[in-house]
Order: structure tokens, then C-alpha cells, then sequence
């Protein structure tokens, strides 16, 4: 299958972005992976949105990745999922939010930010999503340091 | 502005699952909408990352009734990892089971929706009737609802002739039901009364909002992961992408009833277009480094499953997305009252029940704020269904 679409798409965003598109990748048809830069990442997503119409948000994915905590969003468009990656530090998790330009983004955001804390800037309402009202403060499970403890027995035997 | 607030769940919105919604109302209205989700939170992408892609294959299928769906979606994930390529049968063994998947969720949601409703007849029958398809996958996997058929590069059990005999006879025998249902949907004054009009998503607002699956096709909106991005062996099995453009209850009770149809026909094609092959091929244990992106058209939606590799046995992260968080802020806006379109609380269990929800499973309560007086009350999801019955009874 002739991936013309894909690379078609990625001369493009290079053309638009330059350096600010760090890495691509086609590993297969119909998949397209782009990591980008956090300074361009809102206007590569508007890009796609508005000039590209690829309005689908399959999902948005946050990952530990030690030093950093990495951002994807899954998006289907133009016959492909396309994947916008953007990496932000550990120390000072925050990116801004597209909730404003894909409106079904707020509880993808809400979710990542519950289980990986990371601050999404402009949205509107970061309360907790699946985490329990117990559960500590800044404790996020999908870090990688976090460890599951086993549950304590009922009674010592 | 004034309203009042009335609390919904956590347990038993819709389909006796847990999920929490505050609603605004003013009188009648709802005016606004909170939900909170994660009564069921199980940490399963957390222990995915402790467990072999074998061993993963299992935990998937746990995470809802969907089985099938999030099996294939997982193993598919690791093969396009691994770069492994399945032999055709088993790739059309799979079509089978998520079509019977489909079709067994489909007949649940007909006779839960039905429920909902007040309608508690075509309930019965779909049920009774849910319980061929049942058997027919007892009959293939051994189990009537974890089915555990899907490995890591095919299938773990065959489809044999005297069981193709056995699933074309059923198949007649759903088709005949679902053409009586059809015409049930089509002509009773009950189900229109409480499903035209309710729960309205324009089409704008189903793409805005990324919504998937049913919902997606009941508001016109022609997509369908089958088609769109084709897995397994849908490359070449002919359906119909389903669509009405309702954009209410009632085009989504019309779509699941038509899909039925479709399910019914890929199942013979494929019985009828098996390739003699071996179901699987050997095992392979460690994924390379690399990532993965798999999507699969689940009963309720697209599902979507992510796999960070990293040279091991398991997973660096795997993350789930299943259709009911995407079509989530869809419900919020179904659930609003806007412009010229009202919701009133006797519609909530109609609109919660028409998306379907699968938020995997349990039962109580629903909170009322009543914005103008302050005031708060709380009512069981039974008390909501009753109250809702008993109002659109005596509106005739």
C-alpha cells in the first residue's frame, strides 16, 4: 500500500514547523508517529484540526519516561492515526491544553492529569476523574516510581 | 441563574454500572451536567505493566463485557509490535467472535433499552433470544462470556465443520428474530414516544466532541473502524457502515437493530470463506523496542489500545481507551439543555441507558440541585426509572 498519504503529510509539518518536529516515524500503513516540540505543539494540533480536518481524538496517552513525562494524543484523519507526541520535564509537568481547539479532549486531559499529574494549562476543569477523594495528594500511580503495595492481610496469622 | 441539583450514582445510572452525574435542574430541566467516573477504576494499564503479553491477553479480556474486542485489540497491538503477521483462518476466526461479540452486546442493549423504557416485554424476548448467541460461543470458546479464544499471533481453538453447521442454523434462526424486532421498533408507539426527539447529538457536535461507534452512525456520520481502518480479515468481508440520521434514541435503537443484520451476514461470509490454514503460529515472548497503535470497532465504539515496547517480556505502558470514555462528553451534551431543545429528568434513563454505557459493574443513587432553592435531594436509579414511567404514562 503506497503510504504517499503519511509522507505527504510529514514533508508538510516539516515544512511548517522545521525543527520543531524532532522526530517521525512510519513504522507501518496507516500509522504515523510525530514528536514535536511544546513551543509548536498547540499549533501543530491546530494545523490538524483546522486546516487538515482531522478532527477525531481517538485518545490521549501520558507516559513516564523518567526525566520526562511524554504527552501523546492518538488522532484519526486523512485514512491514518496520527500520533502527536510532545515531551514535558518531571520536575514542572505543564502543557497547555487543546481543549479549546478538540472539545473532546477535557476528560483524556482530566485522566492524564489525575494519573500522571500533569498540568494542562486553560482547562477548564482539572478535578479529579478516576482517582478515589482519599486518594494522597501528588501521588500519581502511572509513574513509573510509584509501586503497588500488596494488599495487607485481614488479620496477622 | 437558579437551579437544583440532583445527584445520579455513583452506582446504577444505566445498566446497573457505576458512575456518579450531578444534575442541574431547574423545574423539569436539566440546565447542566457533572460526571465523575472511576468507581470501577481497577488499575488495569498499571498491572499491564507487570504481567507478560501472554499473561496481559488474560487481564484484557477482563476489563468489560466487550471481550472480544479488547482481546483482539491487544493482541493485534503486540503482533504490529512484534511484526508478526497471523495466518488468514485465524484472522477470520476473529471476525467471527467479535461479530458474535457484537451481536450478543447488541441484543443485551435492544432488551436493556427496552427496559429503560418501561418496555420490559421486548426485554424478555431479546434475552431469551441473546442465549442462542450464547450458546454458539460456548460452543466455539467453552464460555458463554470470557471467551480467552485470542492469542499472540492467531486463535487457540478451531471453528470445525459440525460447528459451522450448528453456528448457520442459529444465525437463521437470530435473523428471523431480529426482522420481528425491526418491525417491533419500527411500529411500536412506546419506544417512539420515549426515544424521538430525546437525546439529541447533531452531527457538528458528534465530531466536535470525537464521539465513536453507534452514537457516531445514529447521527449520520459514516465511520466505522471495520472500514475505515481495516484489522483482521474486514479488508475483505463487504458489510454496510449503518448510519441514520435521527440523531436521537431512537436512530441508535434503529442502528444496533440494522447492525444486527450485518453481523448476522460477515458471520456467513466468513463460514462460508475460510481458508484451510493452521489457526496460529509459534510464540513469540519479547516485543522489540518500539510502539504500537491498534484500533478495533468494539460493540459500543472505537476502541483503541497504545503499547510502549522496550526489548522486554512486558510492556513499558499499555494504555486502554474504551468507547464509553470517548463518547462521554457526547452524553454530557445530550444530557444539556440548549437553544430550543430541552431535557427533562423523566429522559435521563432513555439517554443514559441509548449510549449504551459500559462503565463495568454494580447499583444506587441519583442527586437532584435544584439551583433556584438551594435544595438537594437524592433518589435510587429504580426510583428515577419509575418516576420517569409513571410521568410518561400519564402524558399518554
Amino acid at each position: 500500500m503506497s503510504s504517499s498519504q503519511e509522507e505527504s503529510l510529514v514533508e508538510n509539518l516539516k515544512a511548517l514547523f522545521k525543527d520543531n518536529v524532532l522526530e517521525t516515524k512510519l513504522p507501518m500503513s496507516r500509522r504515523l508517529f510525530v514528536a514535536v516540540s511544546p513551543d509548536v505543539y498547540e499549533d501543530v494540533i491546530k494545523f490538524l484540526v483546522k486546516e487538515k480536518q482531522v478532527t477525531h481524538l481517538s485518545t490521549m496517552t501520558g507516559m513516564d519516561l523518567g526525566e520526562k513525562i511524554e504527552v501523546l494524543s492518538h488522532f484519526f484523519g486523512l485514512g491514518m492515526e496520527i500520533t502527536i507526541r510532545v515531551a514535558v520535564p518531571k520536575e514542572k509537568p505543564e502543557i497547555k491544553s487543546i481543549v479549546s481547539i478538540v472539545p473532546g479532549a477535557v476528560f483524556y486531559e482530566r485522566e492524564i492529569h489525575d494519573l500522571l499529574g500533569v498540568t494542562f494549562i486553560g482547562h477548564p476543569d482539572l478535578a479529579r476523574l478516576v482517582l478515589s477523594e482519599d486518594w494522597p495528594e501528588g501521588e500519581y500511580p502511572l509513574r513509573r516510581d510509584y509501586k503497588v503495595q500488596p494488599p495487607k492481610p485481614l488479620r496477622e496469622v | 441563574m437558579s437551579s437544583f441539583i440532583i445527584p445520579i450514582g455513583p452506582q446504577h445510572p444505566a445498566l446497573k454500572e457505576p458512575e456518579h452525574f450531578t444534575f442541574f435542574v431547574d423545574g423539569e430541566y436539566v440546565t447542566d451536567v457533572k460526571v465523575r467516573i472511576g468507581y470501577m477504576h481497577r488499575g488495569i494499564e498499571k498491572a499491564m505493566e507487570d504481567r507478560t503479553y501472554n499473561q496481559g491477553i488474560y487481564l484484557a479480556s477482563r476489563i468489560c463485557i466487550c471481550t472480544e474486542a479488547h482481546t483482539t485489540c491487544f493482541v493485534q497491538n503486540v503482533e504490529y509490535a512484534m511484526d508478526l503477521k497471523p495466518p488468514r483462518r485465524a484472522e477470520f476466526i476473529r471476525v467471527i467472535l467479535c461479530e458474535l461479540n457484537r451481536l450478543q452486546s447488541h441484543m443485551l442493549w435492544i432488551g436493556a433499552g427496552g427496559h429503560e423504557i418501561g418496555f420490559d416485554t421486548l426485554f424478555m424476548y431479546l434475552w431469551r433470544d441473546r442465549e442462542r448467541v450464547l450458546d454458539i460461543l460456548e460452543l466455539i470458546t467453552g464460555n458463554r462470556i470470557t471467551y480467552a479464544m485470542m492469542a499472540v499471533g492467531g486463535v487457540r481453538r478451531d471453528i470445525t465443520s459440525d460447528m459451522i453447521a450448528k453456528i448457520q442454523k442459529a444465525m437463521d434462526i437470530v435473523e428471523e428474530r431480529a426482522k420481528y424486532y425491526k418491525k417491533v421498533v419500527l411500529s411500536e408507539q412506546s419506544i417512539m414516544a420515549r426515544t424521538i426527539g430525546i437525546g439529541t447529538l447533531t452531527p457538528r457536535e458528534a465530531l466536535e466532541l470525537c464521539s465513536v461507534g453507534p452514537i457516531l452512525r445514529a447521527s449520520g456520520i459514516k465511520s466505522d473502524v471495520r472500514a475505515d481502518d481495516p484489522y483482521a480479515a474486514y479488508d475483505e468481508t463487504p458489510f454496510n457502515v449503518i448510519t441514520y440520521d435521527g440523531c436521537d434514541v431512537y436512530s441508535r435503537f434503529l442502528v444496533r437493530v440494522d447492525e444486527m443484520f450485518e453481523s448476522i451476514n460477515i458471520i456467513r461470509y466468513c463460514l462460508d470463506h475460510m481458508p484451510q490454514d493452521p489457526i496460529r503460529i509459534k510464540l513469540v515472548k519479547v516485543a522489540p523496542e518500539g510502539e504500537a497503535v491498534s484500533r478495533v470497532e468494539a460493540p459500543r465504539g472505537e476502541l483503541i489500545h497504545y503499547l510502549m515496547g522496550k526489548g522486554d517480556v512486558k510492556p513499558y505502558r499499555y494504555k486502554i481507551r474504551a468507547p464509553t470514555l470517548g463518547i462521554l462528553p457526547s452524553l454530557v451534551r445530550m444530557l444539556t439543555s440548549r437553544e430550543n431543545y430541552v431535557v427533562k429528568i423523566g429522559d435521563i434513563p432513555a439517554i443514559v441507558g441509548g449510549i449504551d454505557p459500559c462503565f463495568c459493574c454494580t447499583d444506587r443513587a441519583v442527586k437532584f440541585i435544584d439551583v433556584s432553592k438551594g435544595k438537594t435531594w437524592s433518589c435510587s436509579y429504580d426510583e428515577l426509572n419509575k418516576y420517569a414511567n409513571r410521568r410518561y404514562r400519564k402524558v399518554g
